[in-house]
């Protein structure tokens, strides 16, 4: 469900005793869902006056910019357009493990090197990897740019990939997954979710990786792979913030103009075939409680209806007066929380489910409970009042995702890369302002078959099992 | 082999050069007033996005829960929003959500906390609910019941996840029976005992305007804003004295200390070493903050070159001074593979002893400090965060100027001032250890390090 990413932003680290405040954690991994735009939000957020322009080098390299001048700053993101999903068996978990050797030297720039002058001019980086991309940024003063174009024009034109970094950094990788999978419950699920529900799309394997595969990838692979993927061609540059458009565009010339494009990367086979029956997975693994997760078959970005889909989420789950929350949490009390996850993805992906039950309640009665939600709100579709609230909920989720340089810049990336054109960014609002109860009902009717779903139970064990041998 | 290609420029010469960060940091122009009834307000107007926050802080926290009543901080924040004024928990959730707002509570150990995020045509909407959960809850025999059985499914799915048994056992490790020591949600035991009773008389007790604080930060006009508040809060007054918010000396935690937490299947083990620190507002704040960052913040500290880079024993290592108003701590967490717990523990150990006792390089400090002054306007872009450090300032009493004046404290700090505050509020050898792992295992490794006790989750 979550992306992997290069550094846990205290995820693991904030103790009970660090936060004498609870400020909001803020999503960072996740690119944002799409959203709309219009009406309350008014004219500020529309193509016409949230000025974007767009540029393409010579060696295909796109760049995107946008102007703001309200902070003496300025995020840069780098979009390549390569994740799990062009990897293949063998090497699953290299889109991943490349977010992290980026970081680990290139021609100019010896391992160390990269992190020890950002920070030494004020900047923070990071990065994550989903599916279908890997994405890095850099948050720094306006007056460094200059800095963050010569650190990444350096890593794309000549990454080092050296034997010994590439040694310790998969140690690295190994504990990540060791933490969000192998010893997580929610990851666990997720990762059998997955694997259950695709037999032959590139989305079967998880984002960080097969342990057998993080055991065995080579340089020569990682050396292929870098010449396919991190091309100029390959990628979208987004600049948001403090700075001059044509003096940075100059900047940009300079530093990237020159690295040589490569031949377009060959497209991921998808060959899925029609999901004909419920498939069910089990994970037995000590908890106190049981929870679990269901996928059902969705369209990816090329459908219409991934709009609908997202009305329909948020129905379902955006806040305490939502169907699940209403029904499993708050009228039957069998469940301490009920989420759905949809992202518009560039593949058929999943409309995944997740209800951790409370103690005592077992899986079946939570699944009968879901199942009654979604065949209620497939019969009957929204009320006129609850479609109206999804709508603007989403509106002002998009809203929310403009805070930021970095939160603007991470929505122009995932438009350019999902949609294929930023534009799509602002045209979202009237696709989902166009959403009405009757599609709701005909997207449901055709997403929430039992015969396209995939249900992997958590089942508690009281005494862990004996290790397994290698 | 990598494609190579010449760049002309010497990279490394120009970029190592940067100098202190240049720009200095005003924060957009805001008031702070005292309405009639004692709520200091705060007024912040910004135009970038039509969006308003509200943020509302009450001086009280899971520090004020009566002994063997852990937990009710919590459940009394949980419940402001489950029914107020007119409306029950169905109504705020939907009227909330309809205009695409959200509005939250929660209990932090010093505060309770209430925010509300509206679009800037539903200010009157946003002021009305956040208004109503804070001054009026009604907290409903019904809800009060299900707020309660959820927060004890919620303790025991958290013993599923050994981070969160690392940090809220750390507390009574360290802290023993202060009223700092307990997780916000409470124990099992305590949560147990919580009565609608004790609810109705913690927020009665704790919830009046002279003991809270509100920031208003978005697309707003300061006038309008002062006299809706005015309005809206007329009618919330001070009953009886105050109450008082000490809360004792802490037990200052001097001695090495094992704890292994038993949790026999993990694969990787959670790693907590801690000890006393300092309050928030000390003389000393940007020196400990700087040497903590050539310590452990940032992809560049000691602490994450050596255990993460060099040696790939952890994904994520860090170290940190939790700062409360009247006491603090040290910490560093991490985890690694069960194999390599001892390595790790020693690894770190060693940085920590090295730094403590050579100090840090002149560029190590010079790289800090740019990294803090870098780092912190990039912070203060979002209205709710300008909300969160008005509020900070006006909590922890620090000094009004704070923001502006921030980079000129950072960059004020010698050597000498480092070398100081590593010596006097550091520590290694008085670092307790705590570790979520399997005992048998665990005991083994850890031999020799202190004396070992061994427990469940609670």
């Amino acid at each position: 469900m979550h992306p992997a990413l290069r550094a846990a932003c205290g995820l693991a680290l904030t103790l009970a005793l660090a936060a004498p405040v609870a400020h909001a954690a803020k999503a960072k991994a996740r690119p944002a869902k799409p959203t709309d735009t219009t009406s309350p939000a008014g004219p500020a957020l529309s193509a016409a006056t949230f000025k974007v322009e767009r540029h393409t080098l010579k060696n295909g390299l796109v760049v995107l910019t946008h102007e703001d001048h309200a902070v003496p700053a300025v995020t840069f993101w780098q979009w390549f357009k390569v994740g799990s999903r062009n990897e293949a068996p063998g090497i699953t978990g290299i889109s991943h493990y490349f977010e992290h050797m980026m970081f680990n030297g290139s021609q100019n720039v010896p391992p160390k090197e990269y992190d020890r002058i950002l920070e030494s001019n004020g900047g923070y980086s990071n990065a994550f990897t989903d599916r279908d991309m890997t994405a890095y940024y850099e948050d720094i003063a306006s007056d460094r740019l200059d800095v963050v174009f010569r650190l990444d024009s350096d890593r794309m034109a000549s990454l080092s990939l050296l034997p010994e970094q590439l040694k310790s950094e998969i140690e690295v990788v190994k504990e990540e997954r060791r933490l969000r999978t192998d010893n997580d419950i929610a990851g666990m699920l997720d990762e059998q979710l997955y694997a259950g529900a695709f037999v032959a799309s590139p989305y079967r394997w998880p984002v960080v990786g097969w342990m057998g595969d993080l055991e065995r990838i080579t340089r020569d692979e990682c050396v292929a792979y870098f010449r396919t993927y991190y091309a100029p061609n390959n990628c979208i540059l987004v600049l948001t913030g403090d700075f001059d458009t044509k003096a940075a565009l100059g900047q940009i010339e300079k530093t990237f103009g020159a690295i040589p494009a490569q031949a377009p990367p060959a497209k991921p086979v998808n060959s899925e075939p029609e999901q004909r029956g419920e498939r069910r997975a089990e994970v037995h693994y000590p908890a106190e409680n049981v929870s679990f997760q269901v996928g059902y078959k969705a369209p990816g970005v090329a459908s219409e209806d991934v709009a609908v889909l997202d009305v329909l989420s948020s129905i379902l789950s955006d806040g305490e007066s939502s169907r699940l929350h209403q029904d499993l949490v708050y009228r039957r009390q069998i469940a301490l929380s009920a989420s759905t996850f949809f992202r518009t993805r560039l593949d058929p992906t999943l409309f995944e489910f997740y209800v951790e039950m409370k103690p005592g309640k077992t899986a079946a009665e939570g699944l009968a409970a879901l199942d009654a939600v979604l065949d209620t709100l497939a019969k009957q579709g929204p009320s006129a009042r609850e479609l109206e609230k999804a709508k603007n909920l989403l509106e002002a989720a998009f809203v929310k995702s403009l805070k930021t340089n970095n939160g603007v810049g991470e929505q122009l990336g995932f438009y350019e890369h999902v949609f294929g054109d930023f534009n799509a960014m602002f045209k979202t609002i009237d696709r989902y302002r166009a959403v009405m109860a009757e599609d709701c009902r005909r997207v449901a009717q055709k997403t929430f078959v039992p015969q396209r779903r995939t249900v992997v139970d958590l089942v508690p064990q009281a005494e862990p099992a004996a290790q397994a041998q290698p | 082999m990598p494609r190579r290609i010449s760049i002309t420029v010497a990279v490394l010469g120009l970029l190592a050069a940067g100098g202190a960060i240049a720009a200095p940091l005003q924060l957009p122009a805001y008031t702070r007033t005292t309405l009639d009834n004692g709520l200091v307000v705060y007024v912040m107007p910004t135009r970038r996005l039509p969006l308003v926050d509200f943020r509302l802080v009450v001086r009280t926290g899971s520090v004020s829960d009566p002994h063997g009543k852990e937990g009710l901080a919590s459940l009394t924040a949980d419940l402001l929003t489950q029914g107020a004024g007119t409306r029950g928990a169905q109504q705020i959730a939907g009227d909330i959500a309809f205009v695409g707002g959200t509005l939250q509570a929660s209990a932090a150990t010093e505060q309770v906390i209430v925010t509300c995020e509206v679009l800037k045509k539903d200010f009157a909407v946003g002021l009305e609910l956040l208004r109503d959960v804070t001054v009026a809850p009604t907290f409903p025999a019904e809800e009060v019941a299900r707020k309660k059985d959820e927060a004890l499914g919620a303790i025991a799915s958290q013993r599923d996840d050994p981070a969160t048994v690392a940090n809220q056992e750390l507390g009574p490790f360290l802290l023993g029976g202060s009223p700092l020591a307990h997780p916000t949600i409470g124990w099992e035991k305590s949560v147990a005992t919580l009565t609608r009773e004790d609810v109705v008389a913690f927020h009665g007790r704790h919830f009046r305007p002279d003991n809270a604080m509100l920031a208003v930060v978005g697309d707003v006009e300061p006038q309008a804003v002062k006299a809706a508040l005015e309005k809206a809060f007329a009618g919330w007054k001070a009953n009886g004295g105050k109450p008082g918010d000490a809360y004792g000396p802490v037990p200052q935690a001097r001695n090495r200390q094992v704890l292994i937490v038993n949790k026999p299947e993990v694969t990787q083990t959670q790693i907590r070493l801690a000890c006393m620190g300092v309050p928030r507002n000390h003389p000393d704040y940007f020196p400990i903050t700087v040497a903590n960052t050539i310590l452990g913040a940032g992809f560049t500290s000691r602490l994450v070159n050596e255990i993460r880079v060099v040696q790939g024993l952890t994904y994520s290592i860090s170290s940190r001074f939790g700062m409360f108003r009247d006491a603090g701590t040290f910490r560093i967490g991490t985890f690694t593979k069960n194999e390599t717990l001892r390595k790790t523990i020693d690894e770190t150990l060693k940085v920590v002893r090295d730094l403590l006792a050579t100090g840090p390089s002149e560029e190590e400090l010079a790289k800090a400090k740019r990294y803090l002054t870098g780092q912190f306007p990039l912070g203060l872009q979002a209205p709710d965060a300008l909300a969160t450090q008005l509020l900070d300032v006006e909590f922890y009493g620090l000094d009004p100027k704070y923001v502006e004046t921030f980079s000129d404290r950072v960059n004020a700090v010698t050597m000498v001032d480092c070398r100081r505050a590593l010596k006097s509020y550091f520590c290694v050898d008085e670092l307790r250890i705590l570790v979520v792992s399997n005992p048998e295992m665990a005991r083994k490794s850890l031999e020799g390090l202190g004396p070992i006790e061994v427990k469940d989750p609670q």
